[in-house]
């Protein structure tokens, strides 16, 4: 198993201390915050695999915590409730993961959630940067067909040929056929 | 800086945004921002300058029988919030159901004062440097006087997190078209400092507000809490909101310079610093308007305490920074962050021009650090102190009929009840202070 860092958000002692110990049995390295303010700090600090959180965590709310932990992309939230209500269902909708620990707590719940939520956050961060990095692809790509027209024209030349212009410029001046395709569409519109 | 939009242009860049809230803002006479939060589709409704709001449930506003208030958004104030890009807001003027300004809205309080400024030829150009402190909040998420660079928090990696904040709301500011000058960690620890690019004085009162708002929010979703308290801890330096100010005339050259004088001071310079001098005591009320303002303002802590000036040295309360020509300019020193800029700025300003107007020559710089200065050197040289509590502010506030007359009837009856409902609560507590001082000696 690997060394996974998790912070316990709990404002309740012997519930934190509870799950804090659970966890440690497994291997899990636990940090514990006993505010929202708190759980920020530590999240922002040591960028947690996971983050479990009770609903009913003092100072800032719970939720607003998590949206902030997951915007910034600190981290994963994972909610621990007693009483899971349809609005709550309908928070949960909104965070990375759709899963939550049930109070009272079963430690066999709870190590399943925790693996489930470890292991698929980072399933989806490793797609997102995936995406992230198509997306800038596809976008360079655009700019650049985009300036291998404007030179086609321009110039009354191949595309081939054009291609070539543009790579020779971004090889000349060391920077990337992307900024060469920016400016040659800067310049000409 | 911003950019001015107009109405048609507003709703179609909301319909865009795809916005869902709209906030209205604006300033109550204790420096404190209201919101009223409309959704887009009121947006038309707000941008015809139809939103009203009940003035008699805010605190100091109005009577019961003329609370019905409208809001007149400032079209040049439209920004979305970066950390939420469903959300933006508006800096509102308040109306009064006749149609007519509101004389208790401190935005509507400068305006007048600016537009004098205007008639003598005038605009006034303010750069403030507002210090902060970030501290964090105890197990029960209440705010605490600890703060990161002390506090051994569960002894993790040396992380700043202070400074990771502050990196964040320079960021912050700077999507919401903030020109940020600088920014840096302060004296005291826990304290820091950001300083954005000057602008005429509406906008940079606008801007304050605005800064204050995006200060406190990312240092939440940062798990700190961010004061603009003045002294929030005995023994280290306090907050301060040094203000560098100077007239343009209305043809955009500086109205402070003067390339033959001596210090390369214009007369109209010399007559405002006058101003500024002779009300100094008056209008600290509204610049440093909490009983916890004059804690600051005590010998040792960069704070100035004298009614002086100078062109280097920092202790007194004016200092005229080295650089001439178009950045000609005069740094106040007293006001702290605690203040409402638009009162603040306005008592200042008014101070400025009645020493133009009435041609007040300042006093002979000093250039002796002011702290060391011997009591009876002062007296020889005629200088006096700034109030030493609100209280005496406030007394010297009621003396003072220029300053006064800046504020408007209105504003000023409520801002000295205010104060003094807060002096006389603050007189009547039993501080710890007392309690560890007397407790076990009788």
């Amino acid at each position: 198993m690997n060394n996974y860092n998790i912070v316990v958000a709990d404002s309740s002692e012997t519930s934190r201390k509870k799950v804090c110990g659970l966890l440690a049995k497994k291997g899990y390295r636990t940090y514990q915050a006993t505010d929202g303010a708190g759980a920020l700090r530590i999240a922002r600090s040591i960028f947690p695999d996971l983050v479990i959180m009770d609903i009913n965590l003092w100072g800032i709310n719970a939720f607003e915590v998590a949206s902030i932990i997951e915007e910034d992309k600190l981290s994963t939230v994972v909610f621990i409730t007693g009483s899971p209500n349809s609005d709550f269902y309908e928070k949960l909708r909104t965070m990375n993961i759709f899963a939550y620990i049930n109070r009272p707590i079963n430690p066999d719940q709870l190590y399943q959630i925790v693996e489930f939520s470890i292991i698929n956050s980072n399933k989806i961060s490793l797609l997102e940067e995936k995406v992230e990095k198509l997306e800038s692809t596809l976008e360079a790509r655009k700019k650049i067909d985009r300036a291998k027209g404007i030179l086609i024209e321009k110039l009354k030349i191949t595309e081939n040929e054009a291609y070539k212009l543009l790579r020779k410029k971004s090889m000349d001046s060391c920077v990337s056929m992307e900024k060469i395709a920016e400016e040659i569409i800067k310049k000409y519109l | 800086m911003n950019i001015k939009y107009s109405k048609e242009e507003l709703l179609k860049k909301a319909n865009d945004l795809e916005l869902e809230f709209i906030h209205l803002q604006f300033t109550d006479i204790m420096g404190v921002m209201k919101n009223v939060s409309i959704t887009t589709e009121q947006l038309e409704k707000a941008l015809d300058n139809e939103i009203m709001f009940d003035g008699s449930s805010i605190d100091g506003f109005v009577r019961i029988e003329e609370s019905d208030m409208y809001l007149r958004p400032d079209l040049s104030t439209f920004v979305v919030f970066p950390w939420n890009p469903k959300e933006a807001r508006l800096i509102c003027d308040v109306y009064k159901s006749d149609g007519t300004p509101f004389d208790g809205c401190p935005r509507n309080t400068l305006k007048k004062v600016l537009k004098e400024a205007k008639d003598m030829g005038y605009i006034m150009n303010v750069g403030p440097e507002c210090e902060f402190f970030l501290f964090h909040t105890d197990e029960k998420g209440e705010p605490s006087l600890e703060t990161h660079d002390n506090a051994g928090y569960f002894d993790l990696a040396p992380v700043d997190l202070g400074g990771n904040a502050r990196r964040d709301m320079t960021i912050a500011l700077k999507q919401m078209n903030f020109e940020i000058e600088a920014s840096h960690h302060e004296v005291a620890p826990g304290q820091h400092e950001i300083d954005f690019k000057y602008a005429d004085a509406l906008t940079t009162a606008d801007n304050i507000m605005t800064f204050k708002m995006v200060v406190r929010i990312i240092a939440q979703r940062h798990g700190l809490h961010a004061t603009f308290m003045p002294k929030p801890k005995f023994g280290i330096n306090g907050s301060g909101m040094h203000t560098n100010m100077s007239l343009a005339t209305l043809d955009g050259k500086n109205a402070f310079f003067d390339a033959n004088d001596d210090m390369q001071l214009s007369e109209t310079a010399y007559h405002f610093l006058g101003g500024v001098l002779k009300h100094a005591k008056g209008f600290a009320a509204l610049t440093n308007p909490t009983v916890n303002s004059y804690k600051r303002l005590v010998p040792g802590y960069e704070a100035p305490v004298l009614i002086a000036w100078s062109a280097s040295n920092r202790s007194p309360l004016i200092r005229i920074p080295a650089k001439r020509g178009n950045s000609t300019r005069i740094e106040l020193r007293n006001p702290d962050p605690s203040a409402n800029p638009y009162l603040a700025l306005a008592v200042v300003l008014k101070a400025g021009l009645d020493g133009i107007k009435n041609k007040i020559d300042p006093p002979i710089p000093v250039t002796s650090n002011l702290y060391d200065m011997e009591d009876i050197e002062m007296k020889e040289k005629g200088i006096e102190s700034l109030p030493a509590n609100l209280y005496e502010a406030v007394k010297e506030l009621t003396k003072n009929e220029v300053i006064k007359d800046a504020l408007g009837k209105h504003v000023y009856e409520k801002f000295v009840d205010a104060a003094l409902l807060e002096w006389n609560e603050y007189s009547r507590y039993i501080s710890e202070w007392e309690l560890d001082r007397y407790l076990r000696k009788f």
